[in-house]
């Protein structure tokens, strides 16, 4: 094969150019394999309804702590009416617990408070507890998770 | 220098390596604050070798992981001094690092090729802090399970790349044993091999481009004498070494590890609590507004890798670097310490 020497030093720059182009293009996939690896994808959360209990059975004016398939949950009643929240303080991911005295929700870590209907009220958390749906069913209650 | 004869010619490997164990460092290295550079390195190889013998006995697991801790820290033999060892000298790296920067910063010695210097110890310093946090959660306790859990979690909140952080340090959604593992491999591995890697760098860039010098702030720079690396320098360093020993030895002897109760992932431990040089950032993103706090955290960190470029930049405009530098270490020192104790001494 003949070699035009005018080329040469285009043709060596086209060359190592493409070399450059498509090494990166390789070893950068590559690498955002290597980090799709280690970082796994969420699960799909399978939604269900888990019975916790007969009414009555539900201490009024406490919050019992429970934990269902992974969600730490507390279940509060007063009187007739029974909530459910998750247990995650909202800022940065402690456990709450329940204050009977008070009628609050406090987390340890940075004295986050929450009301009894979980709203923040004081310290850093940015916002409400989340909530788990209650059913009821008789007197039978069912939470959903 | 005057270059002589031999100069010209060219040298053998073993002379040049003896011209370079033998080459002349200056005096001032004598004096205390110019041995802070010296002390983390001592302090890292006693890391490196109590850290290498607790591999032997640790469990990175849940499960095992506390029970493996307290079996090194109340019945394996020996086992207590060796933890005692490796967390006390933790602590006094991240210290002497400290000072260490506080040294360097009022000396302004990342002037003048300085720079490389500073990047590397800065790179230096965040990873030993990074040392320290995943180390602090390989024990397991549950202070340690609940800071590993806020400090994930704060990862996650940062703006971009917060989500993928979390991901990352966890292993998924939540804290699990895979978390465990990935901190035990980055406490054990990773992080190893980078601190090396910078050091290595550090030191051959204190080396190649010279100590800092003294008095560059002052309009007269006094002249001074020069003293052998070898062997005057390196039996400074040992002398420091065996004083560093004797120190720890004793203050281990005098006061051994102690362990908290167990993990506990339903209850939050009612004293959650970073150690003491997280202490300060962890009072400060709890009294400000979150957000602005991390902001806050993440340009501080821009601007401390940046400083000798800004100092730079300002000095050429006629700034008098030397009084701006006095008062920001002033602030950072006073600052540092009343979060800090804020912190610790809980009321
Ligand atoms: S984690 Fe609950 S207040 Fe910060």
């Amino acid at each position: 094969m003949g070699v035009i020497h005018d080329n040469l030093s285009r043709r060596k720059f086209l060359s190592s150019a493409f070399m450059t182009l498509g090494l990166s293009f390789g070893l950068g996939t590559l690498f955002i394999r290597f980090g799709q690896f280690l970082t796994p994808e969420k699960k799909e959360k399978r939604i269900g309804e888990v019975l916790i209990g007969n009414f009555t059975d539900i201490p009024d004016g406490a919050a019992t702590p429970l934990e269902i398939s992974g969600n730490k949950i507390l279940v509060v009643r007063s009187k007739d009416r029974i909530t459910a929240f998750s247990r995650i303080c909202t800022d940065l991911g402690c456990l709450v617990s329940w204050d009977a005295a008070r009628e609050q929700f406090i987390c340890p870590c940075h004295q986050g408070v929450y009301d009894k209907n979980g709203k923040n009220i004081a310290g850093p958390p940015p916002r409400p507890l989340d909530r788990f749906e209650i059913l009821a069913k008789g007197e039978n209650v069912y939470i959903r998770v | 220098m005057a270059i002589t004869i031999e100069e010209v010619k060219e040298k053998s490997l073993k002379d040049k390596i003896i011209d370079y164990i033998q080459e002349d460092v200056p005096d001032h290295l004598y004096t205390w604050p110019y041995t802070l550079g010296a002390i983390p390195l001592v302090l890292f190889a006693i890391l490196l070798i109590t850290g290498i013998l607790m591999t032997f006995y640790y469990i990175p697991y849940p499960d095992r992981a506390y029970e493996s801790v307290r079996d090194i820290t109340y019945s394996i033999y020996l086992g207590w001094f060796i933890r005692g060892m490796h967390k006390l000298a933790v602590n006094l790296m991240i210290l002497s690092l400290l000072l260490h920067m506080v040294r360097v910063f009022i000396t302004r010695a990342y002037k003048d090729n300085g720079e490389v210097k500073w990047l590397l110890g800065a790179g230096i310093f965040f990873t030993s802090l990074a040392f320290g946090f995943t180390g602090y959660s390989l024990v397991y306790d549950n202070v340690s399970y609940w800071g590993m859990v806020v400090v994930t979690n704060m990862a996650g909140e940062l703006p971009v790349v917060g989500k993928t952080l979390l991901l990352l340090l966890r292993g998924g959604e939540e804290v699990s044993e895979f978390t465990l593992i990935r901190l035990y491999d980055l406490h054990t591995k990773l992080l190893p091999l980078l601190i090396i890697v910078l050091i290595t760098g550090h030191i051959l860039a204190v080396r190649l481009l010279g100590f800092a010098k003294l008095g560059t702030d002052l309009k007269s720079v006094p002249t001074e004498g020069m003293h052998k690396f070898f062997p005057e320098h390196a039996m400074e360093v040992g002398l420091i070494s065996i004083c560093l020993l004797i120190f720890i030895v004793d203050i281990v002897m005098l006061f051994p590890p102690t362990l908290g109760t167990a993990a506990n992932p339903l209850e939050v431990a009612s004293n959650v609590s970073p150690p003491w040089y997280f202490s300060a950032v962890y009072k400060w993103i709890t009294i400000v507004p979150r957000d602005a706090g991390l902001f806050a955290v993440m340009l501080f960190i821009i601007l401390f890798f940046a400083y000798p470029y800004i100092d730079r930049f300002l000095s050429k405009r006629g700034t008098d670097m030397w009084r701006v530098n006095i008062t920001i270490s002033a602030a950072a020192v006073i600052v540092f310490t009343i979060l800090t104790l804020w912190e610790i001494v809980r009321v």
